[in-house]
C-alpha cells in the first residue's frame, strides 16, 4: 500500500531523476542570523509587487488619448485627462480593492529598495563581496539598479501631475549627458518633451523588458549563491570550510514562509491605513503646471537633493555646452555607483592586497578602511536626501531654504571626511580592545586586583557574539 | 542528579511546547476570522481601510502561527555542511580547453581569411539590428532651439483667451501662450507686470517690452525644465520649487540663488493695432535647460 505522496514522488523521480537533488536541497544549510533575512525580505517585497503589479495591469490604460472624466471622485468631475490618469483614478475609486492593491503596490516597492539598500549594506560591512563572490556582488548591483528602474518608470506611470514634473526632470537629466544627449533622449522619449509615446513605452518598460531582467537576474543571484554556499559570521564550530546553521527543511523553509507571510501582512497594513501617493489630489499632469513643495519617493531623493545643491556652473567648449545639471545627475552618480560597483576589485588593489577565498565574515571594525568608506559614502547620499526635502526641512525648522542649502552644500565637503576619520578611529579601537560595541556589559568581566583596584577583561575574545 | 535534571529540562520543554502549541492555535484561529470577516467587507461593498487591516490580520496570524511552530514546536538542530571546492582545478579547464580547440582549433589557423569575414559578417548583423533603434524616436533637429513663437502671433492664456496690457495687474503674472497652441510645454512663458521704470535691461531688450511695463520670460526653468511656478511679487523674483533657482525679474532673469547657471530666455513683445499683446519673434535663446550643441546655430 503506498501513499499517494509515495506515488507521485515515484513518477516524477522516474522521469526526471529529482529524488537525490531534491534531499540535497532540503539539507542545504542556512546560517542563523537575522542580518541573512535581508535579502529574503527584498525577494517576498517582489513577489508582493509582481502580484499586486499583475492586478493593477489588469486595469491600466498605458495612453495620453484625452478623455473627460467622469467618475465618482467630484472634484475632477467633467475636467480633460488623459486614459492613463482617468484608469488611475476608476482603479482608486471604482474597483473594489483597487485602490488598496495600488497603495500595497507602491509601499512593496518603497520597502522592496530599502531592504536591497539594508542587504547591500550588510554585503559591503561584513567584506561579503570577497573571493570567490564577487560575480554575485555584481549581479546584486544590477538588481539595485533595475530596482531603481522599475520604482522610477512605476511612479510615472499615473500621468499626474507630481510624476509628469519628475519626467521632465529626467528628460533634462538625459538631455545632460555630454555628445549624444540629444539623440539619446529623442529616442528614449519619441522626440521633444512630453512627446506622446512615452507613457506606454514607460509601460513596456515596467511591466516587461524590466521584470523579465529582474526576475532572471535574481534567480541567477540565489543559484550563484546555492552554488558557493553562504559565508557565516566567526563563531565556535565555524571554519573556512563549513556552514553551520538550520537546514532548508524544515527549520529555514518555516522561517522563510513565517517571514514572507509577515512581510505581506505590514505591506498590507501599510496599503490599507497609509495613503501614498494620492494622484486625485495632485491632478493631471500640464506642462505648465507644477506642485510645491514636491518629493520624489525616498529612493531617488537624494538624486534631487543633488540637483538641488548642483554648483550653478555650465561649461562651453568649443562652442558645445556641458549642463549644470551633469555634475550632480551624472557625473557624480557615475563615480559614486561606479566606486560601489568595483569596490571589490578596489578594495583588493589598493587597500587589502587579499587575493584570498574568503566564507568568514568581518564585522564591520575588522576592515577599518572598508567601513570607514562605507559611512563616508553613506554620508554623502544621506546630506543629498536632507536637501531633497530641503523645502519640507525649512517648514518644520522654520528655515529658509537657502539657509539650509549652503549649510549642506558645506556639509557636503566636510562631513564625509570627519565620517570617514571618526568611524576609522572607532573600528580600530574597537579592534584593538576586542570589545562589541552593543555588548560593552555583557563581553566583559570585572576583577578586583589584590591590590583593591578593578580591572575589566573581555569574557571570551575570541568568540563572535553571534 | 543528571537523570534529575534531564527530566526537569523535558518538563521544561514541554510545557513551552504547550504555550507555544496555544498561542500558535489561537494566532491560526485571528486568521480565519480575519478571512472571514474580510469576506464580509468585500462583498459588502469594500472598504480600503477595513480591507487593509483585515489582510494584514490573515497573513500575520499565519505568520505568526509558523513563526512559533518553527521556533518553539520544531526543536532547534544546529546542522553542519561542509563546503566542497569551486574550482573544477587545472587539469579540469586543461580537459575543457581541449574539448573547446579540438572540434574548431585548426580550421581558425588555417582559415584566417574566412575568420576575418565571418567577424566581419558579424558585426554588420550587429549594426543592422541597431537600425530599428534609430525609429524610435525623429533626429532632435532645431526642435530643441525653436518654439512655436514667431513675429506677430497673438499672446493668448492657457484658455485661449487674448492678452492685452490690461490683462495682468501691476505686480501680478499670467502664464502665455502662442495663439493656437496653448498649453505648449516649450512656447509657455510668464508675462509679468513690473512697475514702470523699474526694469534694468540693455536697450535692445527693451524694445521687446511694452510700455517698459509687460516682459515675458520662457516658464521652463534653465537648470532642470520644471515649470517656474512661483513670483515672489516684493523682491519681483521667480523661484523654481523644483530646486528653488532663483531669477530676478528686474535683471533680464539672471539666476542669483540655486543650481541655474542661466537667465530665462525672454520673448520679445509688441502690441498690435487692436491693442492686443503679439510677439515680435521666439525667444532670444534657446529655452529650458542646456544640451550639448546648445550653443551651436
Amino acid at each position: 500500500m503506498t501513499t499517494m505522496l509515495e506515488r507521485s514522488l515515484k513518477y516524477v523521480d522516474e522521469r526526471l531523476g529529482t529524488a537525490s537533488f531534491a534531499r540535497r536541497a532540503l539539507r542545504k544549510v542556512f546560517p542563523d542570523h537575522w542580518s541573512f533575512l535581508l535579502g529574503e525580505i527584498a525577494l517576498f517585497c517582489l513577489v508582493v509587487l509582481v502580484f499586486t503589479g499583475t492586478f493593477l495591469t489588469f486595469f491600466y490604460n498605458p495612453s495620453v488619448r484625452e478623455v473627460v472624466y467622469d467618475g465618482p471622485y467630484e472634484p475632477l468631475r467633467g475636467q480633460h485627462v488623459s486614459a492613463a490618469y482617468d484608469s488611475v483614478l476608476r482603479l482608486s475609486f471604482e474597483v473594489r480593492a483597487g485602490l488598496l492593491m495600488r497603495q500595497v503596490h507602491h509601499w512593496a516597492a518603497l520597502v522592496f529598495v530599502a531592504a536591497i539598500v539594508i542587504h547591500l549594506c550588510r554585503i559591503f560591512f561584513t567584506g561579503a563581496f570577497r573571493r570567490p563572490r564577487e560575480v554575485n556582488w555584481l549581479i546584486g548591483m544590477a538588481l539595485l539598479f533595475l530596482a531603481l528602474g522599475e520604482g522610477f518608470t512605476g511612479y510615472s506611470l499615473p500621468d499626474d501631475l507630481l510624476s509628469g514634473i519628475g519626467l521632465r526632470i529626467f528628460y533634462s537629466v538625459t538631455l545632460a549627458i555630454p555628445v549624444i544627449g540629444t539623440w539619446v533622449t529623442y529616442l528614449l522619449f519619441g522626440g521633444e518633451f512630453p512627446a506622446g509615446d512615452i507613457i506606454s513605452r514607460l509601460f513596456v518598460f515596467h511591466v516587461m523588458l524590466l521584470p523579465a531582467l529582474l526576475i532572471g537576474l535574481v534567480v541567477l543571484h540565489i543559484f550563484v549563491l546555492v552554488l558557493q554556499k553562504h559565508t557565516q559570521f566567526r563563531g565556535r564550530g565555524r571554519t573556512e570550510r563549513n556552514v553551520v546553521g538550520k537546514r532548508l527543511w524544515p527549520e529555514q523553509t518555516f522561517k522563510s514562509v513565517s517571514l514572507l507571510l509577515l512581510t505581506t501582512a505590514v505591506l498590507a497594513l501599510l496599503g490599507g491605513l497609509v495613503q501614498i501617493n494620492p494622484v486625485w489630489q495632485y491632478g493631471q499632469f500640464r506642462p505648465f503646471d507644477v506642485t510645491s513643495p514636491a518629493q520624489p519617493d525616498w529612493y531617488i531623493g537624494w538624486l534631487d537633493g543633488a540637483l538641488r545643491l548642483g554648483p550653478p556652473w555650465d561649461l562651453t567648449l568649443f562652442g558645445y555646452t556641458i549642463s549644470e545639471v551633469f555634475w550632480p545627475a551624472i557625473l557624480f552618480p557615475g563615480i559614486a555607483f561606479g566606486i560601489l560597483t568595483l569596490w571589490p576589485w578596489i578594495e583588493r588593489r589598493f587597500f587589502t592586497r587579499d587575493y584570498a577565498e574568503h566564507h568568514l565574515l568581518d564585522l564591520p571594525r575588522d576592515a577599518p578602511a572598508r567601513t570607514a568608506t562605507g559611512a563616508a559614502g553613506l554620508m554623502v547620499f544621506f546630506i543629498m536626501f536632507l536637501e531633497g526635502g530641503n523645502d519640507i526641512l525649512g517648514v518644520l525648522l522654520n528655515l529658509s531654504v537657502e539657509a539650509i542649502t549652503r549649510d549642506l552644500q558645506w556639509a557636503l565637503l566636510i562631513a564625509p571626511v570627519v565620517t570617514w576619520l571618526v568611524t576609522f578611529w572607532v573600528c580600530r579601537s574597537l579592534k584593538r580592545s576586542r570589545v562589541h560595541p552593543a555588548r560593552i556589559n555583557a563581553g566583559l568581566r570585572l576583577r578586583r586586583t589584590a591590590a583593591g583596584g578593578y580591572e575589566t577583561t573581555p569574557l571570551d575574545p575570541t568568540s563572535n557574539p553571534e | 542528579m543528571d537523570v534529575d535534571r534531564d527530566r526537569e529540562r523535558q518538563q521544561e520543554r514541554t510545557a513551552d511546547q504547550r504555550r507555544a502549541e496555544r498561542a500558535a492555535a489561537a494566532a491560526f484561529t485571528v486568521a480565519i476570522l480575519a478571512g472571514v470577516g474580510l469576506f464580509v467587507v468585500y462583498f459588502s461593498g469594500g472598504q480600503t481601510q477595513v480591507e487593509g487591516v483585515l489582510f494584514c490580520l490573515i497573513l500575520g496570524g499565519l505568520g505568526v502561527g509558523v513563526a512559533l511552530w518553527a521556533n518553539h514546536l520544531l526543536g532547534a538542530h544546529e546542522a553542519v555542511e561542509e563546503r566542497h571546492e569551486l574550482t573544477s582545478g587545472a587539469a579540469g579547464r586543461e580537459a575543457f580547453g581541449h574539448a573547446l580547440a579540438e572540434e574548431v582549433g585548426p580550421t581558425l589557423a588555417r582559415r584566417s581569411v574566412l575568420v576575418k569575414l565571418l567577424a566581419g559578417a558579424g558585426g554588420a548583423l550587429g549594426l543592422a539590428l541597431l537600425l530599428p533603434v534609430l525609429s524610435l524616436g525623429p533626429a532632435p533637429g532645431r526642435t530643441l532651439k525653436e518654439t512655436p513663437w514667431r513675429r506677430g502671433i497673438r499672446v493668448v492664456d492657457e484658455t485661449g483667451r487674448q492678452v492685452n496690457l490690461n490683462s495682468v495687474p501691476e505686480d501680478g503674472f499670467i502664464t502665455v501662450f502662442p495663439e493656437g497652441h496653448e498649453g505648449s510645454a516649450d512656447a509657455q512663458a510668464l508675462l509679468i507686470h513690473v512697475p514702470a521704470g523699474s526694469l534694468k535691461l540693455p536697450p535692445d531688450r527693451m524694445e521687446g517690452v511694452p510700455e517698459g511695463t509687460h516682459v515675458a520670460y520662457s516658464k521652463i526653468c534653465t537648470h532642470a525644465g520644471c515649470p517656474v511656478g512661483l513670483y515672489r511679487a516684493t523682491t519681483r523674483s521667480l523661484l523654481c520649487p523644483c530646486h528653488q533657482s532663483q531669477f530676478d525679474v528686474l535683471r533680464g532673469a539672471k539666476p542669483f540663488f540655486g543650481p541655474a547657471a542661466r537667465p530665462l530666455p525672454q520673448l520679445p513683445l509688441g502690441v498690435d493695432e487692436q491693442g492686443a499683446l503679439i510677439a515680435l519673434g521666439d525667444f532670444y535663446e534657446p529655452v529650458g535647460p542646456a544640451f550639448w550643441d546648445r550653443g551651436k546655430p
